[in-house]
């Protein structure tokens, strides 16, 4: 699983890579320009929930996308990959029209490549580190485009790799929470050869793969399909489990569990503690996601269906609330408005989910704070109270914080109103578990690096440590745990010293 | 309003002050559940014995200067609600709350008997005695915009 300099060096110089080396000129490479990514037309696509909106490339622009890339001696866009993926060998093998290759490629040190290809921001990650962007300032290699081209292909095909199994070793790992943290730790431990189960306190797997990014941006059965590859890799999974509430860790080291992986996630929405929050018509990102995603309340049949209305207000400006804000078009809102404290420049959501927000006809009220719901008789938010921010003088940290502008208040009409400012840790873990050492902000502590609390045998990773990140980084906690937790077990129980 | 006699009134009240909120966290961290909200409430109280300390060294004749740059507001507690301190599972969140309010109290009343000063040297002792204030509520202001306002 390591990737030294020596193996990436080593593979580089294999014969079918170095004739596609010689095969076309750098300059003819560096002539193509970046392929884009086909959409559904915006009109199309608000009309349902389950249409996906980036349709993915076709073979043929593939493999011309793949011919940018220059196979790099040093190929620095693996370095801003949190998993490590060989990011040159699979498009390579993309080049030479092996794509199932690729995809295997992929799967050596991810376990969700079809679901990283569609979420990670990769133009902060690996296309930020790509020789196009680092040397020459063109537009870097699609990598993301292509990771999603590799992994749909090899879904579709219908012949799916299952990555090599160590021999089974008896040791039971429990894993606590099914999200991207949790299912690419089990991925790697199964590799290794352990016992490994999930729970999951929902009915579904995936975590926030499944209750938290709509289908519009991550199809459920993409998601699926990458959680059966992990079933044929020998993971078991049990649902309807709350860890800390169905059972105890202390249970389960009773049933043999030898080690455990948290990866429960920041669950617990965050609310902003102004007047009239409480008003009906008022909900977190959380539950209005969930609810959507998860429980399919957005379907006429369902029988708690969700709130609609005229004027949705989401609040805030990450991701969240565009998946929300986007969701509440689909969803039928005549006007659907993001409120966002600061200016969209510091918006942390992807510029390419601002960018399909805008054409669907999504409003931005940027620089603008809500004060106070206010609602009507029957407790029912009508308005928002909001006030319009500037931008301040920059401070010690060179950072300029948003300042209310006196006299500015005025009221926007909201029949529903979506709070996405924040989420916090899920507490039970934490809360239950005697001498396991948390955070003021309720994130488990953790050797960085290692992942390992202050329970040896309990490793986390993922929301839970981080208190909100992105599906990536917590893939690359879930990869770091097992790392780690495959040595602290060898040493344990196998008796082998292994090299740290 | 509180009548003062002298420089040294003024202090020993605002020292008072300080100690009071110290001692309004200590028994606070004594009420949380979590280990982890109890040193965070002991962090408070410290700090409030830094500024206490502060204000002790003026009073032993150490200087003090009101600063010309105005120190920034970012009015954060300006529109939050308050935070019931009787519960024993106050979040991060809350503290932070209820801590800028706290601080926010102390920089008006410092204001207004500023106004309220006839002469000219208690007028100087109290701004003073508010931009430390502020300064104080700035730092929590700053905490939580940079943690808890943070947009997913």
């Amino acid at each position: 699983m390591e990737r030294s300099e020596e193996y990436i060096k080593n593979e580089r110089k294999q014969e079918w890579r170095v004739e596609l080396q010689k095969l076309t000129k750098a300059k003819d490479r560096m002539a193509i320009e970046r392929v884009e990514m086909t959409e559904m037309a915006p009109e199309e696509r608000i009309k349902s929930q389950r249409v996906e909106v980036n349709v993915g490339l076709t073979k043929e622009q593939a493999m011309l996308e793949a011919t940018r890339c220059m196979d790099c001696v040093n190929p620095t866009c693996m370095e801003g990959c949190p998993v490590s993926i060989n990011i040159p060998k699979f498009i390579k093998n993309i080049e030479r029209g092996n794509i199932l290759e690729a995809a295997s490629v992929l799967k050596e040190t991810s376990a969700l490549p079809a679901v990283c290809g569609r979420v990670c921001p990769q133009e902060v990650q690996c296309e930020q580190r790509c020789f196009y962007v680092e040397k020459l300032n063109l537009p870097s290699v699609a990598i993301g485009h292509l990771e999603r081209f590799a992994a749909d292909f090899e879904r579709e095909s219908g012949v799916i790799s299952v990555p090599k199994i160590a021999e089974a070793n008896g040791i039971k790992v429990a894993v606590i929470g099914s999200g991207p943290s949790g299912l690419s730790f089990a991925g790697d431990m199964a590799k290794l050869g352990y016992d490994v189960t999930v729970f999951e306190a929902l009915h579904e797997i995936g975590g926030v793969l499944k209750y938290g990014i709509p289908e519009f941006r991550l199809p459920n059965a993409v998601v699926d399909v990458e959680i059966e590859n992990l079933r044929k890799m020998g993971v078991k999974f049990i649902t309807n489990y709350i860890v800390g509430q169905t059972a105890s860790l202390d249970d389960l080291r009773e049933e043999g569990y030898k080690a455990f992986y948290v990866g429960s996630g920041a669950g617990l929405p965050r609310f902003m503690n102004i007047p009239g929050e409480n008003s009906n018509g008022i909900m977190s990102s959380n539950e209005y996601l969930t609810r959507v995603n998860l429980m399919g309340a957005d379907s006429e049949e369902s029988d708690t269906p969700i709130l609609r209305g005229k004027n949705v207000v989401v609040v805030g400006g990450g991701n969240t609330a565009m998946d929300s804000v986007r969701t509440a078009k689909r969803l039928g809102a005549e006007r659907a408005i993001i409120v966002y404290r600061r200016s969209e420049e510091e918006m942390p959501a992807r510029v390419e989910e601002v960018h399909h927000a805008k054409q669907e006809g999504i409003e931005f009220l940027t620089l603008t704070n809500p004060i106070e719901y206010i609602a009507d008789e029957n407790s029912r938010v009508k308005q928002i109270k909001v006030q319009k921010m500037e931008l301040g003088e920059p401070d010690a940290s060179g950072r300029r914080r948003p300042i209310p502008m006196e006299g500015s208040e005025y009221t926007i009409d909201a029949t529903v109103v979506v709070v996405a400012v924040g989420v916090s840790p899920n507490p039970l873990i934490p809360n239950s578990v005697e001498g396991l050492e948390v955070s003021k902000w309720g994130t488990i502590e953790v050797v960085k690096d290692k992942m390992q609390s202050s329970i040896p045998e309990v490793f986390a990773g993922g929301d839970i440590v981080r208190g909100g990140a992105t599906v990536i980084l917590a893939m690359g906690d879930g990869r770091k745990a097992a790392k780690n937790m495959n040595i602290y077990l060898q040493e344990k129980y196998l008796s082998n010293k292994v090299e740290h | 309003m509180k009548e003062f006699n002298s420089l040294e009134d003024i202090l020993d009240f605002a020292i008072n002050e300080e100690q009071m909120a110290a001692d309004f966290y200590t028994e606070l961290a004594g009420k949380m559940k979590h280990q982890e909200m109890k040193d965070t409430f002991e962090q408070y109280a410290l700090e409030e014995l830094g500024h206490r300390a502060k204000l002790e060294a003026i009073k032993s004749g150490k200087k003090y200067q009101v600063s010309e740059a105005k120190i920034a507001d970012l009015k954060i507690a300006d529109y939050l609600l308050d935070v019931d301190v009787d519960k024993s599972n106050i979040t991060y969140q809350e503290a932070l709350i209820l801590a800028m309010k706290k601080e926010k109290i102390a920089f008006r009343l410092y204001n207004d008997l500023a106004s309220a000063a006839t002469d000219e040297p208690s007028k100087k002792l109290f701004l003073m005695l508010a931009q430390e204030e502020a300064k104080h509520k700035l730092r929590f202001e700053v905490e939580y915009d940079n943690n808890i306002l943070t947009e997913n």
